[in-house]
């Protein structure tokens, strides 16, 4: 028998999938740490699900806790002892609780003086005591998603519990929960192998499972599910669709991972293949296999899970097939009416779907995208584009009142982009309808091309500039219009597309396109548009792999457009490891400190006294064209190194030169010389704001 | 072949002999089973219960003019509920579609989360739609909450869809060839009051009328709770819930009036909770039994 061997099970009725790995995590590592911090952590740590158990397996635990020594403080010395020396009745009462002599106390020095201690020897609990008290409390305090009370309001929990196993090297560790006491004894699965079993440890639990069929493993039911489909799907002529997330939510909705294979009728081919794979994933849970043709089509087969290894009488399938029938039947009906109707009567139904209840409908809405997608196309010099912008922003919301996207929600832009397609809209157009909630999450790209980023862009700037306009802003986890992610689309379409465009006058335009509807100005908006916006930018650039500060600098200059803020603060990315930077850097920091809110003044040559000050000046004036120059070329690394190449005369002059002269004029001089210098470097970025490696800015100075 | 009937016969016997009252239907239009006072205002209270009973279940906006094989604007359910959850409920579950008839060691049976909330009765719960070979054919909730009160014991809900359980396990195409009967078709029985019904709702039912039907209710409900009516106040805010649910199906309740419709349904659901409760405890919780009972009567003396 393994030694130090603990395993817990805990059988519940079906937990909902979602919930049964974050649980299991918690519970796991709860009790970890809690075994660490007794000085008894075991060696390994296994855990498994399935949706009606959760296991923890640990091994190499040690049988019990380390002894310790612990300092128990008594009197300050002062009080322990008579003005004769001896000991006082607080000593003694003390010596007398920690059942030591008077002369086996020890002095400890504190804060607060010195006083007697006793030094008791705690012995270890054995780690079987602890786990009984841990594991109980850290069961019932799992922070699940959702809890629930049963029967006479016992809980709260994420569903009844119904057995323990918890045994440590093959002996019950007691405890109860719920009024479930822990015990030896499972079950198998519940209509396969109901009957109850003991199990004797580990590798016995493991092993009478598996005789039931039942794998706690969610990884090795994940395998076995993947290749059976994978196989499958070959066998069919196909290859399997892939659907990580899917194939997750299986793996958590069965013990036995059993594949379901089923086939549709071919007529249902017909449907376009983005529907088909919809219906079969939000209806029935099921993967779909690609045609070896490669364009994307289907095979009239899909594949699930059935908790059951096999299908004795056909009656799985049968099931499953008949309700993938009808919810294609639905979706087929759905497609032809849409059909007949078309794409421009359902635009006149627009005017009836609500955008926001104080913004107005979605026809009025499409007007401002029309409106809003020719401002960009201007703002861009996109000309050619302009046309089949009006056209797709036109059809953008057009597939909210179809039929087909009131019944798979999931499928809105996706469903007009295909429509749109098939009633012979251009490439351009139909792929930005298609794409326009392109990109929803972190692994999606940008719309295809301009006209969809122009259209995905307007319908974003729309939506933020509306909410914000009414004071519907975002505030810690609550975000109902998914503004966030609405930023953060826009966000990266600016960057990854290269557009640039200034953010400030596009969320001007957005708000008058709005007219009376918003409560608030376009400066309030802005207000609260630019900081929220600023925040998805350090996101997205610190994702990119830009430093914290380096990005800071780069916004603390004000934004004109995204592909230009990235480009100053790649600049800066690039030269901050240089040497002279580094110096220019420090002074820019001291230049920071010094003129804070003086006012700039011209600056008058007369009044230069020091030869440092008429060198720096001189220097200055030499490289300023080049940089502004450069600037306007959008080459900020050369304009950072220009301005690097004033660090020998900028270090001169700090090490020469009083700023702070006696004379106001002389004083005013130099600080208009040093704004002067610090306005030119933040044409890139404010350098005050890069951080200096403490020891790297000393060795510079020394 | 399994038929309609047989299954509300098995079913009913099944959960009579587990000590269910078998209840009759609500004779009015209700949207669930769930509405029947002998589930809402029954799982309220410290008092057990258990009840079966079929309901038909109106509901109008999902009326189809007897053209859609699987939907219906009047469909029937079967009702159980068990006042407190047994921890066996599941087994017990599982136990009645033996019962009807099923062999599970040759299905595939699978409970997945779907909790269900009924906002114009202040109600939610926690639960799972029973799927059995990919079908749903059971809705299985644990009520926490009903008419905005925290529910304690907490009642076990089991839902059967009996259009769908029938036409699961004949595998039948469309719900009007299921049997009723042997030799009687479901059609034969039901799809012209479909296709009436789906006239009238969609098509001919007076909105103004509607309207102050709705109103009328509303101010008799009241009217009843003042008097201490509780039972008579409910069946009122029943019938508002109803017309309510015609007028929605009319297309007469914009997105702003349904919001306000609702919460004027849910505050008459909540108000009658409130007096349901008050009421059994005038009357000394009759159905308490047992050490409830016992710690009841204590409380009564020390009070």
């Amino acid at each position: 028998m393994p030694q130090g061997e603990y395993l817990l099970e805990v059988r519940s009725e079906e937990i909902p999938a979602r919930m049964l790995e974050p649980g299991v995590k918690e519970l796991a590592s709860r009790v970890f740490e809690e075994l660490m911090a007794r000085g008894i952590g075991p060696r390994e740590v296994e855990t498994g699900f399935t949706p009606r158990r959760l296991v923890m397996i640990l091994s190499g635990l040690p049988e019990r806790e380390p002894d310790r020594e612990e300092q128990v403080m008594g009197p300050p010395v002062r009080a322990a002892f008579a003005a004769d020396g001896a000991p006082t009745p607080a000593l003694l009462g003390f010596a007398k609780r920690t059942g030591l002599e008077p002369d086996q106390l020890a002095r400890v020095k504190t804060d607060k003086g010195e006083y007697l201690a006793a030094t008791r020897k705690i012995e270890g609990r054995p780690t079987r005591e602890v786990l009984g008290e841990i594991v109980p409390r850290v069961l019932g305090g799992i922070s699940w998603a959702k809890t629930m009370r049963w029967g006479s309001g016992e809980g709260p929990w994420v569903r009844p519990v119904h057995g323990i196993v918890s045994l440590l090297d093959g002996e019950v560790v007691p405890f109860g929960l719920f009024g479930i006491a822990a015990g030896d004894e499972t079950e198998g699965h519940p209509t396969l192998s109901p009957q109850p079993f003991r199990v004797a440890d580990a590798d016995d639990y493991r092993r009478r499972l598996a005789e039931r069929h039942v794998e706690v493993r969610p990884a090795e039911r994940r395998r076995v599910l993947h290749e059976t489909m994978r196989q499958r799907a070959e066998a069919l002529g196909g290859t399997l669709v892939e659907d990580p997330a899917l194939l997750d939510k299986l793996t958590a909705i069965c013990e036995i991972p059993g594949v379901m294979e089923g086939r549709f009728g071919d007529a249902f081919l017909e449907l376009p293949a983005e529907v088909l794979s919809t219906s079969l994933r939000d209806h029935q849970s099921a993967l779909t296999v690609a045609a070896p043709n490669g364009n994307g089509d289907l095979l009239p087969y899909f594949l699930t899970v059935m908790d059951r290894p096999d299908d004795p009488v056909g009656r799985a399938r049968s099931g499953n097939e008949w309700v993938v029938a009808a919810r294609l039947a639905d979706a087929r009906f759905f497609h032809g009416e849409d059909r007949k109707a078309g794409l421009g009567h359902r635009a006149e139904q627009l005017s009836r779907l609500a955008f926001h209840e104080r913004l107005g409908s979605y026809a009025a809405k499409t007007e401002r995208l029309v409106a809003l997608s020719a401002f960009l196309c201007d703002q861009l010099g996109w000309g050619a584009e302009k046309p089949k912008a009006a056209e797709a922003a036109r059809l953008l919301k057009v597939d909210l009142a179809t039929e087909m996207v009131k019944e798979f929600t999931s499928l809105q832009g996706i469903v007009g982009g295909i429509y749109a397609r098939e009633e012979g809209h251009p490439e351009e157009v139909w792929q930005a309808v298609y794409d326009q909630y392109l990109p929803a999450s972190a692994d999606d790209s940008i719309p295809r091309g301009r006209v969809g980023q122009v259209t995905g862009l307007a319908d974003r700037m729309d939506t933020m500039v509306g909410m914000f306009g009414l004071g519907l802003i975002p505030t810690g986890s609550k975000d109902p219009f998914g503004l966030r992610r609405a930023a953060q689309g826009a966000v990266r379409i600016a960057l990854e597309g290269g557009l640039p465009l200034d953010f400030e006058a596009v969320a001007a335009e957005a708000a008058r396109l709005y007219g009376d509807k918003l409560t608030r100005s376009a400066e309030k908006i802005l207000d609260d548009l630019r900081p929220f916006l600023y925040d998805r930018i350090r996101y997205i650039l610190g994702l990119e792999g830009f430093a914290y500060d380096e990005i800071e600098a780069g916004l603390a200059v004000g934004v004109s457009n995204l592909p230009d803020l990235r480009a100053r603060v790649d600049a800066l990315h690039k030269v901050r490891e240089e040497a002279a930077f580094l110096s220019v850097v420090l002074a820019a920091k001291r230049i920071a400190n010094i003129v804070k809110d003086a006012a700039e003044q011209p600056l008058d040559e007369s009044l230069f006294a020091e030869p440092a000050e008429k060198d720096l000046a001189a220097a200055f004036e030499g490289l300023r064209a080049e940089v502004e120059e450069a600037a306007a070329a959008g080459d900020y690394e050369r304009c950072l190194r220009r301005i690097a190449d004033l660090a020998p005369v900028l270090d001169r002059f700090f090490v020469e030169v009083l700023v702070m002269a006696e004379d106001e004029n002389v004083r005013r001089n130099r600080i208009s010389l040093l704004q002067a210098i610090g306005r030119t470097a933040s044409r890139t970025a404010k350098l005050s704001e890069v951080v200096v490696d403490k020891a790297e800015a000393r060795a510079k100075a020394g | 072949m399994q038929t309609f009937q047989e299954l509300i016969l098995k079913l009913s016997e099944f959960w009579a002999r587990e000590g269910c009252v078998l209840q009759q239907p609500l004779d009015l239009e209700v949207g669930a089973g769930t509405m029947h006072p002998d589930t809402f205002l029954r799982v309220l209270g410290p008092e057990p219960w258990r009840v079966a009973y079929v309901q038909p279940s109106r509901r109008p906006a999902d009326g189809r003019y007897g053209d859609n094989p699987f939907r219906l604007g009047k469909h029937h359910q079967f009702q159980v509920i068990l006042k407190p959850s047994p921890l066996d409920v599941q087994r017990l579950y599982i136990r009645s579609l033996e019962a009807i008839g099923l062999d599970l060691t040759k299905h595939d049976l699978r409970f997945e989360e779907d909790n269900w909330e009924a906002p114009t009765l202040g109600a939610w719960g926690v639960g799972w739609q029973v799927m059995l070979d990919g079908m749903e054919i059971t809705q299985f909730t644990y009520f926490q909450q009903a008419g905005g009160l925290e529910l304690k014991p907490i009642s076990a809900e089991i839902t059967y869809g009996l259009e769908r359980l029938t036409m699961f396990l004949s595998l039948s195409q469309s719900i009007y060839e299921i049997e009723w009967v042997e030799g009687i078709p479901y059609g034969q029985v039901r799809k012209q009051e479909e296709y009436e019904l789906s006239r009238y709702y969609f098509e001919l039912a007076d909105v103004t009328f509607l309207q102050s039907q709705f109103d009328g209710w509303e101010g008799e409900a009241k009217r009843c709770l003042e008097a201490g009516l509780v039972l008579p106040a409910y069946e009122c805010a029943l019938k508002c819930s109803h017309s309510f649910n015609v007028l929605d199906a009319r297309g007469a309740v914009s997105v702003t009036e349904r919001v306000g419709l609702m919460k004027r349904v849910r505050d008459l659901a909540v108000g009658c909770a409130k007096a349901y409760v008050e009421s059994r405890e005038k009357q000394g919780f009759p159905l308490l039994q047992g050490e409830a009972r016992e710690a009841l009567e204590v409380a009564n003396a020390a009070g």
